[in-house]
């Protein structure tokens, strides 16, 4: 894995790692949480520092920021700091930000990143400094972000993590307006565009950043109209407090508030189950509209402990429909549906982040069998192409950019657990 | 992937009156092997017999150090002259004791751009070509030898030519042998390089020596290094030479030394 350590070392840029150089220029939240995940393994230290550094960039209604721009590269992303303005809006960090969020991995990682080296942990005072940021955020979501139903929206989606799931389709199509101004796609000079959204797409997409941005992100737009309830955020939102119950714990905290939350969401995300497609789907909070596809988003919800449908989320997975075992990691979207593209972005290529997930989760449901087999498939897959961004799900070749920053922290930190010294964790 | 990096100590914070009882200490203590401090006019290859001797009871000595008080990169050119000879000869008895190689910055002590008076009587182009001249004399006799000149960035207060490990990269492709490495030590790197695990990777295929001192000089563990970090970097790069001990220590040597083999250990 010495070819994993060469790619995170030089994505480094000081005090956090980009996702890769060149597409990716700035800091992202969801994937700086999956670096550190693979960093501790490297230097715990600097696995601190990348959770430390988005943390600083928290806004004072708690939320972490999708993405905390670097300035100096500001033309290479779009839209970037200059669109954003994020200094114009009240409650602003001092660092130029993006006004949107990205899923919350955040405690998860932090347990992980403190469990690789207590010592070290506790002589940087990192566990308590963290917890404070992690109650901030995860208040952000419950205060601001929590449906009647029990369950966190997003208003993006970017903020899925996952950009253009057909999730979003029918709910995109119902906004009438796009966004006015030049739509610019730096990230076509990186990518290939048969691979990337689509500029329909970018166009809602800016719309809606624009809108939101406009009404100071304050999440009191009451026409706002994108509005979705997405499982994966919520099981990473539930899985989260689990986490944060244990660095409660850990602390000397009560744990059990972690707890309720965690079990009240569990309850909650009932309502996006799909009995007839045997998974989670989103729904449309603006039409009341489940969005009935199968994604790999809606398997995600196996992370959580007390759920009353891990088996068959289990045979979801090994079906037709998943091909665990047989395709390359998990597909983003289900391999027999019309809406289904191997080589399109989050609409069938097979991520790591989203493998790791399904891996850590199978490990932890039990499924010690099937979590070994796709760990070390991960593992196998990233290091013989480069550390793809994804991949195509039926031939596993290399898609997107390489040397990809999560691809290669996560297929490090699953290789180390099958192999490495701290002993067989999966 | 596992790779075993023998762990020496320079042999002057041993105590003993021969190798062989410095050896028994630094065993005690952890170490691999023992790191030799050569000194000038001839002092190194007077020493012969005992170093043979010392080789032939097993005491691991893979490099030697240079402790001189003029260097390659000498503005004085019989200064620099003899420091050529002085690491040829460092260079023979090395490949007579069966080791890997000798190790020296391009000067110490010398001038420093950041001291009065600032600017160098020799212009850099001028100190380059010295250098290079240096470097492939040297390097020649190592390959025959079959032995290696390794050459030591040192911090911009020590030296003006050879700061960082891009610097002596740019050296080594000038003179163009495989006899002749980089041997970075992490007290210099911790001053003179933005990143210094970045810098080890981009340098790797030419770092063929490591001495390891904390960022203020004393053993690993009593600085701010980052000695995870370290370690990762070395097994990325493939590194499996000896890394030495090459500090000043924080307290006695009985007490602080045997800590060090273990923190490093830790992470290789």
């Amino acid at each position: 894995m010495a070819a994993a350590t060469r790619v995170l070392a030089r994505n480094w840029r000081g005090s956090y790692t980009v996702p890769a150089a060149g597409l990716y220029p700035h800091q992202w939240s969801w994937d700086s949480a999956f670096i550190a995940i693979g960093l501790r393994h490297i230097s715990p230290r600097r696995a601190q520092q990348e959770l430390d550094t988005i943390f600083s960039a928290q806004w004072a209604d708690g939320r972490l920021p999708q993405i905390v721009f670097n300035p100096r590269l500001d033309v290479h992303y779009s839209p970037g700091a200059a669109f954003w303005r994020s200094e114009r809006i009240p409650g602003s960090p001092p660092v130029p930000t993006s006004g949107l969020i990205q899923p919350p991995n955040h405690a998860l990682a932090v347990l992980l990143v403190h469990q690789a080296d207590p010592e070290a942990s506790a002589r940087r005072r990192f566990l308590p400094r963290a917890y404070e940021r992690l109650l901030a955020w995860h208040g952000y979501l419950a205060d601001r972000r929590t449906d009647p139903s029990g369950l966190v929206h997003v208003l993006h989606p970017w903020e899925s993590g996952m950009d253009n799931s057909p999730y979003w389709d029918a709910p995109l199509a119902a906004i009438g307006e796009t966004f006015r101004g030049d739509i610019p796609r730096p990230d076509l000079d990186h990518a290939d565009a048969s691979h990337r959204p689509s500029n329909a797409e970018y166009g809602k997409y800016l719309y809606l950043a624009a809108r939101y941005r406009d009404h100071d992100c304050d999440d009191r737009d009451a026409g706002y109209p994108f509005v979705l309830e997405d499982p994966a955020v919520n099981a990473l939102y539930a899985r989260s407090e689990w986490a944060l119950g244990r660095i409660a714990e850990l602390l000397g905290n009560d744990p059990a508030p972690h707890a309720d939350r965690a079990h009240a969401l569990t309850e909650a995300l009932e309502t996006l189950w799909a009995p007839e497609l045997g998974c989670y789907v989103a729904r449309d909070v603006v039409s009341g509209e489940l969005q009935p596809y199968r994604t790999v988003s809606g398997l995600a919800p196996l992370l959580i402990p007390d759920l009353p449908h891990t088996d068959e989320l289990l045979t979801m997975l090994e079906s037709e429909h998943f091909g665990l075992g047989q395709a390359a990691l998990v597909p983003s979207h289900d391999l027999t549906a019309p809406t289904f593209d191997s080589s399109r972005y989050w609409r069938g290529p097979s991520w790591f982040n989203t493998a790791w997930l399904i891996a850590e989760a199978l490990h932890e449901r039990g499924f010690h069998d099937e979590a070994r087999s796709l760990a070390s498939q991960m593992a196998d897959l990233g290091l013989e192409h480069d550390f793809p961004e994804y991949v195509d799900p039926i031939s596993g070749e290399p898609r997107g950019t390489l040397r990809f920053s999560w691809t290669a922290a996560l297929s490090l930190d699953l290789y180390e657990r099958l192999h490495g010294r701290e002993g067989a964790a999966l | 992937m596992t790779v075993l990096n023998a762990i020496c100590v320079q042999e002057q914070v041993l105590e003993g009156d021969t190798l062989e009882q410095k050896w028994e200490i630094a065993q005690a203590w952890g170490f691999d092997g023992i790191e030799l401090r050569g000194g000038g006019d001839g002092a190194f290859a007077a020493r012969l017999r005992d170093l043979r001797r010392a080789a032939a009871n097993g005491v691991p000595m893979p490099t030697v150090c240079v402790e001189m008080s003029h260097f390659i990169g000498a503005f004085d050119d019989d200064l620099r002259r003899d420091a050529i000879t002085q690491m040829g000869e460092q260079l023979r008895v090395i490949a007579d004791l069966g080791g890997r190689g000798a190790m020296t910055p391009a000067s110490w002590g010398m001038f420093s751009r950041r001291l009065p008076p600032f600017e160098p009587p020799r212009s850099p182009e001028d100190d380059t070509t010295v250098l290079v001249d240096a470097l492939g004399t040297l390097g020649e006799l190592a390959s025959e030898l079959a032995v290696t000149l390794y050459l030591e960035p040192l911090n911009r207060y020590e030296d003006h030519m050879v700061n960082r490990l891009g610097d002596a990269v740019e050296l080594i492709r000038l003179v163009g042998l495989d006899s002749v490495r980089i041997g970075a030590d992490t007290y210099h790197m911790n001053i003179e390089e933005a990143d210094p695990a970045a810098a080890l990777i981009e340098a790797g295929p030419y770092i063929g020596h490591v001495q390891a001192s904390d960022s203020n000089r004393l053993e690993p563990g009593a600085g701010h290094i980052d000695w995870a970090l370290f370690g990762a970097t070395l097994q990325a790069i493939g590194y499996d030479g000896p890394i030495a001990i090459e500090s000043r220590l924080s307290g006695a040597a009985a007490d602080v030394l045997p800590s060090v083999p273990p923190l490093l250990r830790r992470y290789l």
